[in-house]
């Protein structure tokens, strides 16, 4: 008898499947599978053999599953179907923290189930792919969710090799299947009478090896082989992905969307059924009272409303916005990203698209292939054995072969240094400047422009900007702008919070050595950019001219009053002030903060400006600096997003290609490109 | 509840909670906390609540919740009065927020109707229509559903006590669906479903119960009613029977209403009935 | 807004708005020389139309529009309206789903049960306004009809999705039956229920009811070997026996210039009564053993009969039943083949009667060729026992008239809540045929 090795495929008859539940039973391991429940194949908790779908397929086409009887003994005869293995390793809800407070002291416990081990039996080339995908998205980048990346780490990936693809599928194109090529602990490929069985890792050998099975003879393993060859002949290429990325960002102004807007519901469920889409929000379960609230991460989607929303407005109130960041971050600004494409050609979104929108299609429509490639649109394509398309499978492999890495910067369930207020004092009638104490490193090496998330129990953790840094504690001012800022407002000399950060990038304050520096805000902006007012001066001689002009609705809407006087005194600093609505005791300029510009001279060419403050004002201000000649690679902004997660984790912040918590909140222009002032990003 | 008693629980916010036509189940929705009952009933001054309790106020509230919709000239001016009496009114339920079920006489000759259903429609005073609250006076917030969510009424009163904003979500009913993995009924073919266009906060209770969403919460933010409809007369459906999937207890709600009307009106008005 | 207004030799007695009851209800009496010559239950619930608004609807549409008769019953009017078309159809439901529907209503029965007793009910008999203040009284009392409550409760939802207006029931059977384990997972809560109910027969047996006895004419269903609920001939304390579907061959409804709900008559214009009373004096026989031992140990049959006020124990009783029956039936579930027969709707004549948590509810269809609704008549218990009411609260009249007027009114009005009126249930109703007949 041939005993298989790592290197030998073996053949596992169709009855030996049990003998591989039963092993994996003994290892603890709970096996997640298909079967067929709620007229489709889903995956669901596998004991038997017999809990599989055998003799089941499926007709899928844009907008329609049918489950169809095929009269065989086969198990894995079907095309993915609704569920996908996100709901294992990414599950719709997870409590983060347990958050307490008691007369006013918070405290935060992490909330994290264990994640036992599991076994996936029967994942796909493009589930691989999938999973891989969100590797890099939520346990290989700067920051990491614990959650994921425990629950990964516990997952043994058996793949079955789909040779039954749907009228809906296009992983040939996205270059993730039908072939199983790296990321498994086992492949296995099905055949009428078993399963020609390979090993993927060490783990998969040792099971490979405790299966005892005879080699697969070369007959079966051609068979396989060709059973899979053939059904990448049958799906072709429907989608030429060469150039794609770009053509999207070209077509970013597109009637087309508009067009899709008129069919699309906005119902999500393509994002939820994306096997990649990774972004949350996060809902706090409380008692009565808000003495304790569990924060629980929850499956969101950027098609609802609330999800681009913020205190005052909204980025993306239309369909046709919300479609088209969707589609874009898919196939163009995933790659910025992630160095990969965010669709690895599965076609959930769109058999399960209720309207039967077919995202193949509408990417033909907005962002047409050049005429060479358009030639092969629809044209069959020889089978390519190793195909190297969209995503270089080489990168895959080598993202799976590293180990999942201890977290490197940041961490999801957020940990929040408990900080206590040291004063608080009031700077306009819903403004408030909280100075903390605190001794945590992190927080008080922060830089001018960095922001923290700033957490009570019971509401959502906001992202507040840092108005001062101290040697011994730093200063928000907040304004109460919703329910979560308003509690902020009200805490106490003595009260706690917890803090978390400082995030994102500053202001690049050596970019102005040398250099005139201009520095326009309005109403609330003006915090976060005190700090970098701080640096200048700490270091007054290393910059030229320093102008503060700085706009407010009225004369009592102004913070740091005092400072401003002090300031204006200073000789080597100028500063404009300008309101909107002058009241008695205003003897100064009216008016919006461009008008301030009318003052002195700016030498355009020789200036560099920092921004902050309501997306409109901003967009006038570059309007005159760049008239002025301050060229976009000296023109810095800060951006306000929704976020929940501070770390480039939650998807909320997303601006075309950036996080803005992670990338941002300050951008220049020359980085931004044609993002800036766009409507609907 | 003594003087003593109350003079000591001021500041617990005086609550009032009352209907309009309707079928009760939304305030009834309130008994059935039965975990928190009696700790809410200790945060919350419950000074009008004739469901429940003998005592009567007129107002002043703090907070009221409106259970149904305005359908008799006296109800058009109680709520014009309740509105003065309370600076925070929340609706409860689809009859408040979109007019309910009844709202479907909106769409037919009441006279008619009215001599359909009472053999001396002298003796009953009925407005032509039943209309949510909100067409008659500012609402600051609203529960969906028929009836409506305990959880979402909970979070609610919770919000309120903790001062923060209630986490009621305007999202599809699909995410829910797709969050407790319930497979599209839509497209397998289980049921018109107008879950994509419903407004969440049942739970996606129907999907899971193997028929499609009837539409009971009403239109979601950004309801693309014409698209699904068009989706639904694909198959041969009729416009009658696609207007009827939208005929229900949310009818009177402006994206379903004008699907309807496109469609041609919901059953009622294009069923002649017995009363000839 | 209790108001007396005395004139010379009339006392009015007004309540303009009941409480503690569903819906928006009041009550008149008027006496003039010891002589009752008004007595009016007026129901002023905002009229609905849902006769007119099923109409053009399918089957199975109107299981989902006539549970907004009510919130408090709305099972009820899902079985009535259920049995109707498969009654019609000649659709053959499996055993285990039949059981299932029983289940449903026992859920139903016991919430709406619960929450008249703990909520509505007892308040009166201990001298409180609500059941905030009967907490403060007797905490662990109101605990355990929340309890009892969300038993029932729970058993709806599990069944149906949720508490009030549940989405499963379909005509030939429901859209999805329960697992085993779903059912057995009711278990530990029935079991602290049938506690519960239990202590509650204990409970309301030790309260004091005011002296008061009449003769009533009862109706229900009654059934040769099951507690009425879903099925049995239309039975009455005198002699009536008639099968579910043909309750209009004894009964009609008429409109009273003081109600937006018809009243119901048999043709001897005696009034009748329906709801736990009824049934616990047609039908003690068919008690579940837990129940009738209950009833027997503590003896007020008789009471329950006589009494309007001892409703409370029939529905403690009840409660008993209802819990008992359930757990039974969790106990023997096996699941059904499959969760709906197929069924045709066709033209015809559908109609039921079913016991809703109040009595006798009446459901009556016409479909046309397509199947669909041409004309409906719902006859809920409430409007069916406006007469009773309004004729007991004539019998009452002589024992509250030397008290003073506050209180004699507030007398009335406890006695008006003794009957359980679902006044939202009462308002609608019927068509120009009935006129025509009467």
């Amino acid at each position: 008898m041939v005993m298989t090795s790592a290197a030998v495929p073996g053949f596992l008859p169709r009855a030996g499947l049990d003998r591989l539940l039963d092993l994996l039973a003994a290892d603890g391991r709970r096996v997640i599978g298909p079967t067929v429940g709620q007229g489709a194949v889903v995956y669901d908790e596998i004991h038997h053999a017999s809990d599989l779908p055998a003799g089941w397929t499926a007709d899928q086409a844009p907008g329609s599953y049918r489950l169809r009887q095929t009269g065989t003994e086969r198990q894995f005869d079907y095309a993915v179907g609704p569920t996908s293995w996100k709901h294992e390793t990414f599950p719709p809800r997870v409590p983060l923290t347990i958050g307490r407070r008691v007369n006013g002291q918070v405290t935060f416990e992490d909330a994290l189930p264990a994640a036992p081990p599991v076994a996936f039996l029967g994942v796909r080339g493009c589930e691989i792919a999938a999973l891989l995908t969100q590797d890099a998205v939520l346990a290989r980048g700067i920051a990491v969710d614990r959650d994921y990346a425990a629950r990964r780490a516990a997952a043994l990936i058996i793949a079955v090799e789909c040779v039954t693809p749907a009228d809906t599928c296009f992983c040939t194109s996205m270059g993730t299947g039908p072939e199983v090529t790296t990321g498994f602990d086992l492949a296995m490929t099905e055949l009428d009478d078993g399963f020609v069985v390979r090993a993927g890792s060490p783990a998969g050998e040792r099971l490979l090896e405790r299966l005892e099975l005879t080699a697969a003879d070369p007959g079966r393993t051609t068979a396989a082989q060709d059973a899979v060859a053939a059904a990448r002949e049958r799906m072709g290429d429907p989608v030429p992905t060469a150039g794609l990325p770009a053509r999207l960002i070209a077509a970013a102004e597109s009637p087309q969307w508009a067009e899709i807007a008129e069919r699309c519901l906005a119902c999500a469920n393509c994002t939820l059924v994306c096997p990649t889409c990774f972004c949350t929000g996060v809902t706090q379960v409380s008692d009565l009272d808000g003495f304790e609230a569990t924060a629980e991460r929850t499956w969101d989607s950027c098609f609802t409303l609330g999800f681009s929303k913020v205190a005052g407005g909204n980025f993306r109130p239309r369909v046709q916005d919300r479609y088209r960041q969707w589609l874009t971050h898919k196939f163009a600004t995933w790659w910025d990203q992630f160095g990969m494409s965010g669709c690895v050609g599965c076609g959930r979104c769109i058999t399960w698209c209720p309207v039967g929108i077919d995202v193949r299609a509408e990417l033909m429509a907005v962002a047409p292939p050049p005429p060479a490639l358009k030639a092969a649109v629809g044209i069959i394509e020889p089978a390519r054995p190793t195909t190297v398309k969209s995503v270089p499978p080489a990168a895959s492999a080598a993202l799976l072969t590293a180990p999942i890495p201890l977290p490197a910067v940041e961490e999801l369930p957020p940990t929040y240094a408990r900080t206590f207020v040291a004063e608080r004092r009031r700077e306009t009638v819903d403004t408030v400047t909280l100075r903390f104490d605190t001794s945590d490193p992190d927080l008080l090496a922060g830089r001018p422009g960095q922001f923290v998330m700033a957490a009570l129990p019971a509401f959502s953790a906001a992202p507040i900007s840092v108005s001062r840094f101290h040697r011994d504690g730093l200063e928000l001012t907040i304004r109460a702008a919703g329910a979560a800022t308003r509690a902020l407002c009200e805490l106490r000399r003595g009260d706690s919070v917890g803090l978390r950060g400082p995030m994102g990038r500053g202001w690049p304050v050596d970019a102005a050595e040398g250099h005139d520096v201009v520095i326009v805000t309005g109403g609330i902006g003006l915090a976060p950019l005190r700090p970098l007012v701080d640096a200048l001066l700490a270091d007054r001689t290393r910059f030229r001219e320093i102008r503060l002009l700085y706009g407010a609705r009225s004369p009592a809407d102004r913070l740091y009053v005092e400072e401003l006087s002090e300031l204006a005194a200073r000789p080597d600093l100028d500063v404009g002030q300008i309101v909107d609505r002058a009241g008695p005791d205003w003897f100064g300029r009216v008016g919006v903060v461009t008008g301030l510009f009318d003052q002195g001279h700016l030498d355009g060419p020789n200036a560099v400006a920092y921004v902050c403050g309501p997306e409109r004002m901003m967009t006038a201000t570059v309007d005159v600096l760049r008239d002025r000649g301050v060229s976009d690679d000296r023109i810095f902004v800060t951006l306000e997003r929704h976020m929940e997660c501070g770390v480039g984790l939650c998807g909320h912040c997303q601006l075309g290609k950036s996080f803005v918590c992670r990338d941002g909140p300050v951008f220049s222009l020359a980085e931004m490109g044609p993002a800036f002032g766009r409507e609907g990003l | 509840m003594t003087g003593a008693v109350r003079a000591t629980i001021a500041s617990r916010p005086r609550l009032g909670i009352m209907k309009f036509a309707s079928c009760d189940g939304c305030q009834l929705t309130i008994l059935d906390l039965e975990d928190h009952l009696l700790d809410l009933l200790v945060r919350f001054d419950l000074v009008e609540f004739a469901e429940a309790s003998s005592y009567r106020s007129s107002g002043p509230f703090d907070i009221v919740l409106v259970e149904g919709s305005i359908s008799t000239p006296e109800q058009a001016e109680e709520i014009v009065r309740i509105r003065r009496e309370t600076p925070l009114l929340v609706t409860i339920g689809a009859c408040a927020t979109a007019g309910g079920i009844q709202a479907l006489r909106n769409w037919a000759d009441h006279d008619a109707y009215r001599a359909a259903v009472y053999a001396h429609p002298e003796y009953v005073e009925s407005l032509a229509t039943s209309t949510p609250i909100s067409d008659h006076v500012a609402v600051d917030a609203e529960l969906r559903g028929c009836p409506i969510d305990p959880g979402q009424l909970l979070e609610l009163l919770t919000a309120l006590t903790v001062g923060r904003r209630p986490q009621l979500p305007d999202e599809s009913v699909c995410l829910e669906c797709k969050r407790r993995g319930t497979v599209c009924v839509l497209v397998t073919g289980n049921g018109p479903c107008l879950g994509p266009v419903t407004h969440t906060g049942c739970g996606a209770l129907c999907p899971a119960y193997a028929r499609g969403c009837y539409g009971c919460f009403g239109p979601r933010e950004a309801a693309n009613a014409p698209s699904l409809a068009r989706w639904f007369g694909r198959d041969g459906r009729s416009d009658a029977d696609t207007a009827r999937l939208f005929s229900g207890f949310t009818a009177y709600a402006p994206p379903f209403r004008s699907v309807i009307d496109s469609l041609g009106g919901p059953p009622i008005a294009s069923h002649s009935g017995e009363d000839a | 807004m209790h108001g007396t207004h005395v004139t010379t030799g009339e006392q009015r007695f007004d309540v303009q708005g009941i409480t503690r009851v569903e819906g928006e209800g009041s009550l008149r009496l008027v006496v003039r020389d010891g002589q009752v010559i008004e007595s009016q239950l007026a129901i002023f619930e905002a009229p609905r139309y849902f006769e007119r608004l099923v109409v053009g609807r399918t089957p199975n549409e109107v299981l989902d529009i006539v549970a907004r008769i009510c919130g408090i019953c709305p099972v009820a009017y899902q079985m009535s309206a259920v049995h109707a078309f498969e009654d019609l159809g000649e659709v053959a439901i499996e055993p285990s789903v039949r059981t299932l529907r029983r289940l449903l209503y026992c859920g139903e029965w016991i919430e709406s049960h619960a929450l008249h007793v703990y909520l509505l009910h007892a308040p009166d008999f201990l001298g409180c306004a609500n059941a905030v203040e009967l907490a403060n009284l007797d905490r662990a009392a109101v605990e355990r009809g929340l309890a009892l409550k969300k038993a029932g409760n729970r058993i709806v939802a599990v069944l149906g999705g949720r508490p009030i207006h549940p989405v499963s029931v379909r005509v030939g059977g429901f859209s999805k039956v329960p697992t085993k384990r779903e059912l057995q997972a009711l278990r530990p809560d029935l079991d602290a229920a049938l506690d519960h109910a239990l202590a509650t027969v204990d409970w309301v047996a030790t309260f004091v009811a005011p002296d008061f006895e009449r003769e009533e004419r009862f109706v229900s269903l009654r059934h040769p070997t099951e507690y009425p609920m879903n099925d049995g001939r239309i039975v009455s304390s005198d002699g009536l026996d008639l099968a579910p579907t043909d309750w209009e061959t004894a009964f009609q409804e008429e409109q009273v210039p003081w109600s937006h709900a018809l009243q119901a008559h048999m043709g001897d214009r005696v009034p009748y009564l329906l709801g736990p009373a009824a049934r616990i004096t047609l039908a003690a026989d068919q008690l579940h053993p837990t129940a009738r031992a209950a009833l027997d140990r503590i003896g007020l049959a008789d009471a329950i009969r006589r009494n309007p006020y001892w409703s409370i124990a029939a529905r403690a009783v009840e409660l008993v039943h209802a819990v008992a029956e359930a757990l039974d039936i969790v106990d023997g579930y096996v699941p059904p083949e499959r969760a709906t027969e197929p069924w045709t709707p066709s033209a015809g004549t559908a109609s039921w009667a079913t016991e809703a948590p109040r009595g006798l509810l009446f459901h009556h269809y016409e479909l046309d060729e397509r199947g669909r609704i041409a004309s409906a008549r719902i006859v809920p218990p409430t409007s069916q026992n406006q007469a009773a009411i309004e004729a007991d609260m004539t019998s009452f009249a002589p024992s509250i008239l030397d008290e003073p007027h506050d209180v004699a009114t507030h007398r009335l009005e406890q006695l008006i809540r003794s009957y359980d009126p679902c006044i939202s249930c009462a308002t609608h109703f019927l068509d120009l045929t009935v006129e025509a007949s009467s």
